[in-house]
């Protein structure tokens, strides 16, 4: 049975099959992993900024109420050297004025028994 | 020449000479700068609550200065007695508070921890706490443990 050739054959048990997968090992965490820590990193954040804020608004009432405490002391300063200075300024209309008959001294422009502060300071 | 032009210096503040009419009673004024002041600031508003109260009620009345001098007097005075008091018995503790105030644009979160000793010596010795109204329950944020808002530089 010899025909001067010889069939080409397969390596004997057969060609190995055809490597169209791809290899890709799976390294690191998986998605689930990495999707639940972005999102506990977050919520943390979130949780932080949260309690960020309630402490911001108690640190507003701290400075609000320390300038609270803080009003009638310099109201009551204010008020010793607005009275002096008008003091003064009504001593000094009354001198000035002194030869104008029927002139009131420091009356009110305003037909009212309010307080009126003077618009007007006089150097 | 410009005759428009006044004839003070408007880069210097303006200062009447004039003293208060000698009717009005003579207080001291505090002379006390304000982070002295805001570091003592709650032990003040609890031991001058009477008297800041009857002032801030008559000032509610009437804005006239003239008409409550005699309120802003003892007002006054009350505050010059808590400094006087502070400075016998918690000046180091004051002292250090108020110049880390000074030191921190004045914001309280920077300095807990003088002021947690300055607490404390105003409470044991002169019976003076600080708490802030209207807090919700819990500790206050000058009690935290943790606070997040610290100095912003360590």
């Amino acid at each position: 049975m010899s025909h001067g050739f010889r069939q080409d054959m397969p390596p004997p048990g057969g060609y190995e099959s055809i490597k169209y997968k791809r290899n890709l090992p799976i390294r690191g965490p998986g998605g689930v992993v990495i999707f639940g820590a972005v999102a506990a990193v977050c919520a943390f954040g979130f949780w932080r900024v949260g309690m960020g804020n309630l402490e911001k608004r108690e640190l507003q009432r701290e400075q609000a109420w320390s300038r609270i405490y803080l009003v009638p002391l310099i109201l009551a300063e204010q008020d010793r050297d607005a009275y002096r200075r008008n003091q003064a300024a009504l001593a000094r209309e009354k001198e000035i004025m002194k030869d104008v008959p029927g002139w009131e001294v420091g009356k009110s422009a305003y037909n009212t028994k309010r307080y009126t502060p003077s618009t007007i300071v006089v150097l | 020449m410009a005759s428009h032009r006044s004839a003070t210096f408007s880069d210097q503040p303006y200062s009447d000479p004039n003293p208060l009419p000698s009717s009005v009673p003579h207080v001291e004024e505090l002379g006390t700068t304000s982070a002295p002041l805001k570091s003592i600031s709650f032990q003040l508003g609890s031991h001058c609550k009477a008297v800041n109260d009857d002032f801030m009620l008559c000032k509610a009345e009437s804005r006239d200065p003239a008409k409550c001098l005699a309120e802003g007097r003892k007002v006054t005075r009350c505050a010059t007695e808590l400094i006087n008091k502070m400075r016998e018995s918690c000046l180091s503790e004051w002292d250090a508070h108020w110049q880390c105030l000074e030191k921190n644009n004045q914001h309280f979160q920077a300095c807990r921890k003088l002021e947690k000793g300055l607490n404390d010596c105003a409470f044991s010795k002169l019976n003076l706490s600080k708490s802030i109204p209207g807090s919700p329950d819990g500790p206050q944020v000058h009690e935290k443990k943790s606070p997040i808002f610290t100095r912003v530089q360590k």
